[in-house]
């Protein structure tokens, strides 16, 4: 029962209930034929008739042909989703709905209310309104007006009755009259599920509207909480490139300066190529400051394969400050990204700055290994060191570079300060899906 | 996979079918009833047919022809009915007068007219006019002619010679008809009752049509019995039956002899003028036929009935079914057939004035008989057809119970046509 009360199990039960009003139709046909064959009465009925009647076999025939044929454009049409196939489609069922009509001799027109409710099923709202109306009422017009075309052509019902006894006939015609009511209220009841339907959608659909709405509205606050946690990063990372590259240069100029200050009385040639060292340290800083402004992008890394950029960073800093580097390359990875890159040149720098800056050291030694898996460098230096470490911005920023890559940094004072930085290589996306879900 | 199979078996299947159905023999069946339209007795009902078949697949091979013997003419028109209502009619078949409206009206019959106008071995023209117009409906032709009979006025010769009166020519009148059937009614063995009459079964009808009265508008709904014509006839027919000195007349009276007229069709005439029924029917007077008498206003016209052939709206071979029909209807040596076989008249016009004509009914050798083919001929140009309108029987038989009151002198004349008139039109009107 519940089934039936749906919209699609009311239309089938509108296909199944005309299917049967037709069958019977056919059948009370085809018998009465034969009934006026053998009450030797036949030409009298063809007087009634006014046409010549199909054979029984032939309506039944036909009956079944085209009312199968109804029956599969109805479901190719509601199955459709081309629109002019569509329009053709229901040409095509109105047509056979027409020879379907003609068949049964126009004793039925309950057909018609299936093509309406086939129409009215595929309705779409949009401006087809006008079509659903115009198309209604020309079916109408075919079922009202067909008896005016046909006329001369048909046998009506009543020819058929007239063979019968008059409480028979009057019985036979109040039948067929249920037959047709019924079908009128099956209609009826299926456009108001349509409706019905059509309204519950309706009302599926504003509610849905209204989630994707407040869904849209947190969206949009996310947004906007994104686009300032965006600016505190940039501005972070502004702050960690002007202290990175000036901040370097500087300090290795104030280096430089200091020993000048010292030697110029002493050995002015010296002071001199020093000056020099400490111009293109400056020079160099400039264009780090440019290229920041410009591109946040170290411009030795730019020109140089990155290797070679860490060795003339390191070459160029330990001139100009008079420290000495030295590097032990273990192993190095193949395919670092740009990002890593980008890292390792930071934190090399930051700790060579350190290095000379906080701890006054002469000697610092880098060393890079590790695996496929992780990268490792460790900076030490054999300058004060300290008890305790003053979280400067140099370290934070270190970190948090670091943690990007979901790298780590450790540091320590032993003779010296030393400075262990790890970087995940490849497997760097689990680990991110990992950390994810974590 | 399996749907190209199916497709491919469907498409062999209906190859077979079609094939199969292309080598069958074609059939066509012809609606025929046994006997004759004219209801006189006839020796071998399906003796013109056989023929006309056998010539008919001779010169079609691979078309059989059939028929289903033994249905008499009065279930004729009920077993034809059946026939269409079990979509099983004949592809051609004879249309009774009476049915021939019924199947124009239901569309049962073919239009003939596009086969008429593609056919250049076909002409209209060989037909009499009331034959070929007999077919025709709302001026469309549904079926053709293929036997007629009409009305002649049967002579009792030797009563005549008895009395001393020539025999009447073909071009009498009413007035030699009244004159005649005056001098001739009396009482002949003097027993104070007239016992020989001047005529047998003239009626009204008989005497309207030979005064050119139309009854009624061709498509039935009105009718012309308050014309000048018509009470004339009802006149001279009172004058007529006033002769007899309200003696009622016996078909009795004729076969004895003691009558000098009687209107008889030509198919009765063509039955039992030959041996051996002249011996049996009429054995104590010799007899011979002439025209109808002519009206003041008419001519010496009376009404051919025509039996009809017509080809079924829905049959599949519709070519041979023409064909078969101008087999029947149109061929001269069935036309031929049906003058030497069988009771009525060809309905084609060179075939009555054929040599054979002339020896098939100059069956006595003396120059007695008074009809020739060309005075047939004349009679059959000159001749009405019958209507055959839904209602016309129903009316006549009202008609004629009411003129029968007229003529008897139960209603008096003045005004009662003008009434007749009006109550048969308001009866036509459904």
């Amino acid at each position: 029962m519940q089934k039936i009360l749906t919209v699609a199990g009311m239309h089938r039960l509108l296909y199944v209930y005309n299917g049967f009003v037709i069958f019977v139709l056919m059948a009370f046909m085809c018998l009465t034929q034969e009934r006026i064959n053998n009450s030797m009465t036949a030409r009298a009925f063809l007087e009634e008739a006014g046409a010549v009647p199909q054979s029984s076999i032939m309506l039944l025939c036909t009956t079944l042909a085209a009312s199968l044929a109804f029956v599969l454009l109805g479901h190719l049409y509601r199955k459709n989703k081309n629109r002019y196939e569509r329009y053709f489609l229901f040409a095509a069922e109105v047509i056979v709905c027409m020879f379907l009509m003609r068949v049964l001799n126009l004793s039925y027109d309950g057909v018609v209310l299936l093509v309406a409710a086939d129409l009215m099923f595929k309705h779409e709202g949009h401006r087809q309104e006008y079509t659903l109306l115009i198309a209604l009422i020309c079916l109408y017009v075919i079922a009202n007006y067909n008896l005016a075309i046909f006329r001369t052509k048909i046998i009506s019902f009543e020819a058929y009755v007239s063979y019968y006894n008059a409480d028979a006939a009057a019985v036979l015609l109040a039948i067929k009259n249920t037959f047709y009511s019924l079908n009128i209220v099956c209609f009826v009841f299926y456009l108001v599920l349509l409706v019905k339907s059509t309204h519950e959608e309706k009302e599926r659909i504003r509610l849905l509207n209204e989630r994707l709405e407040e869904a849209n509205q947190r969206l949009r606050a996310y947004a906007i909480e994104v686009a300032q946690m965006a600016e505190t990063r940039e501005r972070n990372r502004l702050a960690r490139e002007i202290h990175d590259t000036l901040g370097h240069a500087l300090t290795g100029i104030a280096a430089g300066l200091d020993a000048c200050i010292m030697m110029l009385e002493v050995a002015p040639e010296a002071t001199k190529q020093q000056l020099n060292k400490i111009r293109d340290t400056a020079r160099k800083g400039i264009t780090d400051v440019r290229r920041s402004v410009k591109k946040l992008r170290p411009d030795v890394l730019e020109r140089l394969p990155f290797q070679e950029a860490l060795l003339e960073m390191t070459k160029d800093y330990s001139e100009s400050s008079g420290m000495e580097i030295t590097f032990d390359i273990f192993s190095w990875p193949n395919n670092l990204r740009q990002d890593q890159e980008d890292v390792i040149y930071r934190v090399l720098q930051e700790s060579i700055t350190n290095a000379k800056r906080h701890g006054h050291a002469t000697k610092v030694k880098i060393t890079i290994g590790g695996n496929e898996n992780y990268l490792l460098i460790v900076i030490a230096d054999n300058g004060l060191g300290c008890e305790e470490v003053k979280h400067g911005f140099g370290l934070k920023h270190m970190r948090e570079r670091l943690e990007l890559l979901h790298g780590t940094i450790h540091y320590w004072s032993d003779e010296g300060f030393i400075v262990e930085a790890m970087i995940p290589l490849n497997r760097e996306a689990e680990h991110d899906k990992n950390s994810d879900s974590r | 996979m399996s749907k190209k199979i199916l497709i491919a078996s469907v498409v062999v299947i209906a190859i077979i079918f079609l094939s199969w159905q292309m080598s069958r023999p074609v059939t066509l069946t012809i609606g025929i009833f046994a006997g004759n339209n004219w209801d006189v007795p006839q020796g071998e009902p399906y003796a013109i047919i056989d023929e006309v078949i056998k010539n008919f697949e001779a010169e079609n091979p691979g078309v059989k022809v059939k028929y289903i013997s033994g249905i008499k003419k009065e279930d004729y028109s009920e077993w034809l009915a059946e026939k269409f209502i079990d979509g099983e009619e004949p592809d051609v078949f004879f249309v009774l007068a009476e049915d021939f409206n019924l199947y124009v009206s239901i569309g049962a019959l073919m239009n003939l007219e596009d086969f008429i106008a593609d056919d250049k071995n076909f002409s209209a023209d060989v037909y009499y006019p009331a034959a070929f117009n007999f077919g025709k409906y709302e001026n469309i032709s549904y079926a053709l002619p293929a036997e007629s009979t009409l009305t002649f006025m049967f002579v009792n010769k030797t009563l005549l010679a008895k009395e001393n009166i020539a025999l009447p020519k073909n071009d009498w009148t009413w007035k030699d008809f009244l004159d005649i059937c005056r001098k001739v009614t009396r009482d002949t063995n003097g027993d104070g009752v007239p016992d020989q009459f001047g005529c047998y079964d003239y009626s009204w009808l008989h005497a309207a049509i030979s005064n050119g009265v139309k009854f009624f508008r061709d498509d039935g709904k009105t009718s012309y019995f308050a014309d000048s014509h018509m009470e004339e006839a009802i006149k001279f027919i009172m004058e007529l039956r006033g002769v007899n000195g309200g003696f009622e007349v016996s078909p009795k009276d004729f076969d004895v002899g003691r009558v000098a007229f009687r209107p008889f069709t030509f198919a009765e005439y063509r039955t039992y003028k030959p041996y051996p029924w002249r011996i049996k029917k009429y054995t104590s007077f010799e007899w011979d036929c002439i025209k109808m008498p002519a009206g003041k206003s008419g001519g010496n016209i009376s009404v051919m009935d025509t039996l009809l052939v017509g080809m079924s709206s829905r049959t599949g071979n519709k070519d041979l079914a023409w064909a078969l029909m101008k087999k029947i209807c149109y061929d001269e040596m069935t036309q031929q057939l049906i003058l030497k076989k069988s009771q009525a008249l060809p309905v084609r016009r060179d075939v009555i004035i054929s040599a054979e004509a002339q020896e098939i009914f100059s069956w006595e050798e003396s120059d007695t008989a008074t009809i020739t083919p060309a005075d047939i001929s004349d009679a059959m140009d000159e001749a009405i057809m019958p209507f055959k309108f839904k209602n016309y029987n129903a009316a006549m038989l009202y008609a004629d119970s009411e003129l029968n009151k007229i003529i008897k002198g139960v209603v008096p004349l003045n005004n009662a046509l003008n009434k007749l008139q009006k109550e048969i039109n308001a009866r036509l009107q459904y």
